[in-house]
């Protein structure tokens, strides 16, 4: 297997504190710019996390400021729910040690955070995709890391859950923590703070949410098939049958 | 005891008690001789302070030869396959030679286990506590061999007997063989896979002495595993085999076209037949005369013999 | 969660019943036990062929079932045996080579008796798996490793069959290997078990994290901060040195590797750390069980223990076959 380069010559600074969002046509790049910055790929430059090289942190020090949800992974079928939550307190758990008070209490907040406490008996392997998605989600909250990196997380969640992992973001953003996301649901994206838009393996644009310019690279990065429209407070992505012209005198 | 006049000189004195302890010397050691070795086929040495009155055998042809050198009523235990003479069918089984019972050989309490050399259970039962004598005769003069060493294990005179009448046993089968039909190539099936018996085994061997040639060289040593077209291509005059194996043989590839299956020059031996033809021990000499019978009834079918 | 400790006591409880029954039947009943107090032969047996035996199938089934447990763990996927790295086509080798040496005069004097076939299959069985990984380069791709040790598997395999075919009067005495078989199990065995069997469970249990890590995928674990190469190296030599000592004193024993974490599993959910100790203790019960089977079935003859191990666990995996495809297969 030869090397393909994916991204190129990047040069990116995420804010802490903030949620960014990562948007962009299919095959862009997303997964494998969360992946490099969380590490799991190798690159040409580097990755700094608060100033230093990704690759200098001692590994259980990085996984206690940077925690990961992957995109379709394996999940431990056979335990319970509240099992796999308590998997995400790995990095702070001494070896050999059982978990600490400190450790249940983290794994039960997370549960609880995203509607599943009740599920937490259940084996992971017989739970429904929304669910299994909560309990995962659960795993990545209980490391109460910082930094937390998502990808597609919102998959198999239907709006009600989508409204409440809106909640969650934005409590933990709220509470100075830094969270960078991978979204293809464009409405839930606009709700960031910050969009970073890929398209062919580069940054297109990198932009807080709220403002013109971002909506503009938006619709060029998705080849002006969608249209950025405010409804009641908040944007709106909404596919377009044909291309629109940029034309100043049509509201949006 | 004499007593020592005290008219002896020192020096008759000193005679006396040499004379004396050369006595004592001579009279103990038959009683030390009585301790004995025997080395096995692997090079181990087993020590014997007595020669072994309760014996196992896990080898049917070295339970054959137990027997013919008179020892027979010393077996207390024998594999499942040990089927000869009469007798040895009503003693105990322990097992096959593979996969021997261990703990119904302990409870046999022998003196001496008599095991082929490539079996494993040699080690458990040295360890705890059993002798194993390990012997496995190929040739012709490993018989001759084994005969001797269970002679000399056993205590019993009369082995070297044994190995004469077999000796003298295949030469009067080979005198049976007429002249006319000496010479034939012959291919002699010892088992399945096909095993052929090579010209260096003790079958090989009867056959050089019933006057045929083994189609197998000696180079492939004395049991090999042949290449079926290594018979087809040798096309021999006569096929020996068992009757498990002959079944099929003329369904091999190729093998119709051979004369000897052409011309039903195949002897086929039953069950009991193969027993006394696949064992190196005393009853050599009846497979020399199975052999023998073979070539001549063939013969004799085709009118060749006088 | 609390279930492990019960489900440990209720296994212990039953090997020791199994110790029991296996002291008492053999080939000379229970006589012996009775016996065994005046009787030296009757005591010889039933302390020092029956009990290591039964002691010996246990210690062996553990050291699998600890193995299974491992591999299936390293390698997320349920149909992992112990085996997998290429250490029963190592063994293999190794006896094949060792039983035909052994025929030669050459060898009477060296190393091949005093090692032993059990030291052979040993051997063999590490050597297996250090093919595997120079062919993998090392632990880190979990299919790179599966797809060396397949090959591996095959390539040793195959050089076997030329020794058996150079040398074909040890293909009995290797099929009696491959079967499986305890009854050669005394107590030096039992003790180099048992060195092999208490460290490795310390190891695996201490490492049990990462492979609860790993349940969640490489990424994952990645992320949560476990040291992948070097436990995963140390798990493989876990495994390496389990297998190696089960097949080097009973031969190639299938499915209890296998079958004993599933057995835990269908019992209680456990993260890995109780489920290596239970599935080593699941494993030696069922193959102790397996051994007194195979005593008792055709007494006075014995079954190889492999075959009874094969029928069983293929017995077990149809009717898992048969409830998924009724239930409708919930993964």
């Amino acid at each position: 297997m030869g090397k393909v380069e994916i991204l190129h010559a990047l040069d990116l600074r995420l804010p802490a504190g903030r949620w960014t969002a990562v948007v962009g046509p299919n095959g862009a790049g997303k997964s494998t710019l969360l992946r490099v910055l969380a590490g799991l790929l190798p690159t040409a430059g580097t990755v700094t996390l608060h100033g230093r090289d990704l690759r200098d942190w001692p590994a259980r020090e990085r996984a206690r400021q940077l925690a990961w949800l992957g995109q379709g992974e394996p999940g431990a079928e056979d335990l319970s729910a509240y099992d796999v939550a308590l998997l995400g307190r790995l990095p702070h758990r001494a070896w050999l040690a059982p978990p600490t008070e400190a450790d249940h209490a983290a794994a039960r907040q997370a549960l609880q955070a995203t509607q599943v406490w009740d599920l937490r008996a259940r084996r992971l392997g017989d739970l429904s995709g929304g669910e299994r998605q909560r309990v995962l989600l659960a795993r990545a909250l209980a490391v109460q890391a910082p930094v937390l990196l998502m990808d597609e997380p919102l998959a198999h969640l239907d709006p009600p859950h989508q409204a409440d992992w809106l909640a969650v973001v934005r409590r933990l953003v709220a509470a100075g923590g830094t969270v960078v996301s991978v979204l293809h649901e464009l409405g839930v994206a606009l709700h960031a703070d910050e969009l970073l838009i890929v398209r062919d393996g580069a940054i297109a644009h990198h932009g807080p949410c709220a403002s013109p310019d971002t909506h503009r690279a938006l619709q060029a990065a998705f080849d002006e098939r969608i249209r950025v429209l405010p409804v009641q407070g908040s944007w709106v992505a909404l596919p377009q049958e044909e291309p629109i012209h940029a034309d100043r005198d049509t509201p949006h | 005891m004499k007593r020592m006049n005290s008219d002896l000189t020192p020096i008759q004195g000193l005679y006396r008690l040499a004379w004396l302890l050369f006595l004592a010397f001579v009279l103990h050691a038959p009683a030390q001789a009585q301790s004995y070795e025997v080395a096995d086929d692997r090079g181990v040495s087993v020590r014997f302070d007595a020669p072994p009155r309760r014996v196992v055998s896990l080898l049917p042809s070295l339970t054959e030869t137990v027997c013919a050198i008179g020892a027979c009523d010393r077996l207390v235990g024998v594999d499942r396959y040990s089927n000869w003479p009469e007798a040895v069918r009503r003693l105990p089984q322990v097992g096959g030679g593979l996969d021997p019972n261990v703990e119904a050989i302990v409870a046999l309490k022998p003196d001496v286990v008599l095991a082929a050399t490539s079996s494993r259970v040699s080690e458990r039962l040295r360890a705890l506590g059993v002798k194993v004598v390990a012997l496995e005769p190929k040739t012709g003069a490993d018989v001759r061999r084994v005969i001797g060493k269970l002679g000399e294990l056993l205590a019993v005179p009369g082995a070297e007997r044994v190995a004469r009448d077999i000796d003298a046993g295949v030469a009067a089968a080979a005198q049976s063989v007429p002249p006319a039909l000496r010479g034939q190539r012959v291919y002699f099936e010892a088992s399945g896979g096909p095993h052929a018996a090579g010209p260096q085994s003790f079958i090989g061997e009867m056959l050089r002495a019933l006057g045929l040639a083994n189609i197998i060289g000696p180079e492939l040593g004395p049991f090999p595993k042949i290449n079926p077209e290594l018979v087809v291509r040798a096309d021999p005059d006569l096929i020996m085999a068992g009757a498990r194996s002959a079944g099929d043989m003329a369904r091999r590839p190729g093998w119709q076209r051979l004369r000897a299956v052409r011309a039903q020059r195949v002897c086929v031996f039953g069950l009991d037949e193969v027993d006394i033809l696949v064992r190196p021990g005393p009853r050599m000499p009846e497979a020399a005369r199975l052999m023998a019978r073979c070539v001549t009834d063939q013969g004799a079918r085709e009118g060749r013999a006088p | 969660m609390t279930r492990a400790p019960w489900l440990a006591l209720a296994l212990l409880l039953l090997a020791c019943l199994a110790l029991a029954v296996g002291v008492s039947v053999g080939s000379t009943g229970f006589d012996s036990l009775r016996h065994a107090l005046q009787d030296p032969v009757a005591r010889q047996i039933v302390a020092e062929i029956r009990l290591p035996r039964t002691l010996g199938a246990w210690l062996t089934g553990a050291l699998l079932g600890l193995g299974g447990a491992v591999a299936q763990g390293l390698f997320r996927n349920p149909l992992a045996d112990p085996f997998l790295l290429g250490s029963a086509s190592g063994a293999m080798l190794a006896v094949a080579v060792a039983l035909a040496w052994w025929g030669a005069p050459a060898a009477a004097a060296a190393l091949v008796p005093r090692l032993g076939l059990t030291g052979a299959a040993f051997v063999g069985a590490l050597g297996g798996v250090m093919l595997t990984l120079l062919l993998a380069q090392g632990v880190q791709h979990t299919l790179r490793l599966l797809l060396a040790g397949v090959v591996v598997g095959h390539v040793l395999g195959a050089v076997k069959d030329l020794v058996t075919l150079a040398a074909p009067e040890v293909l009995a005495a290797m099929v009696a290997f491959m079967l499986g078989n305890t009854s050669l199990i005394g107590w030096q065995a039992c003790g180099v078990m048992a060195a092999v069997l208490l460290p490795a469970l310390a190891l695996a249990w201490a490492l049990a994290r990462v492979l609860d890590g790993l349940s969640l995928g490489e990424a994952t674990a990645h992320s949560l901060g476990l040291p992948l190469a070097p436990m995963r190296a140390a798990l493989v030599s876990v495994l390496a040195l389990a297998t190696g000592a089960a097949v080097a004193q009973a031969g190639l024993v299938g499915f209890v590797g296998l079958a004993a974490p599933h057995l835990v599993r269908s019992l209680a959910r456990l993260t890995h750390g109780p489920l290596v100790v239970l599935s080593a203790l699941m494993g030696g019960l069922l193959l102790a069980v397996a051994d007194i089977v195979a005593r008792v079935l055709i007494a006075p003859q014995e079954l190889p223990v492999g075959v009874l191990t094969a029928v069983l666990g293929g017995t077990y995996l149809l009717w898992l076959m048969y409830r998924r495809t009724r239930g409708g297969g919930g993964r």
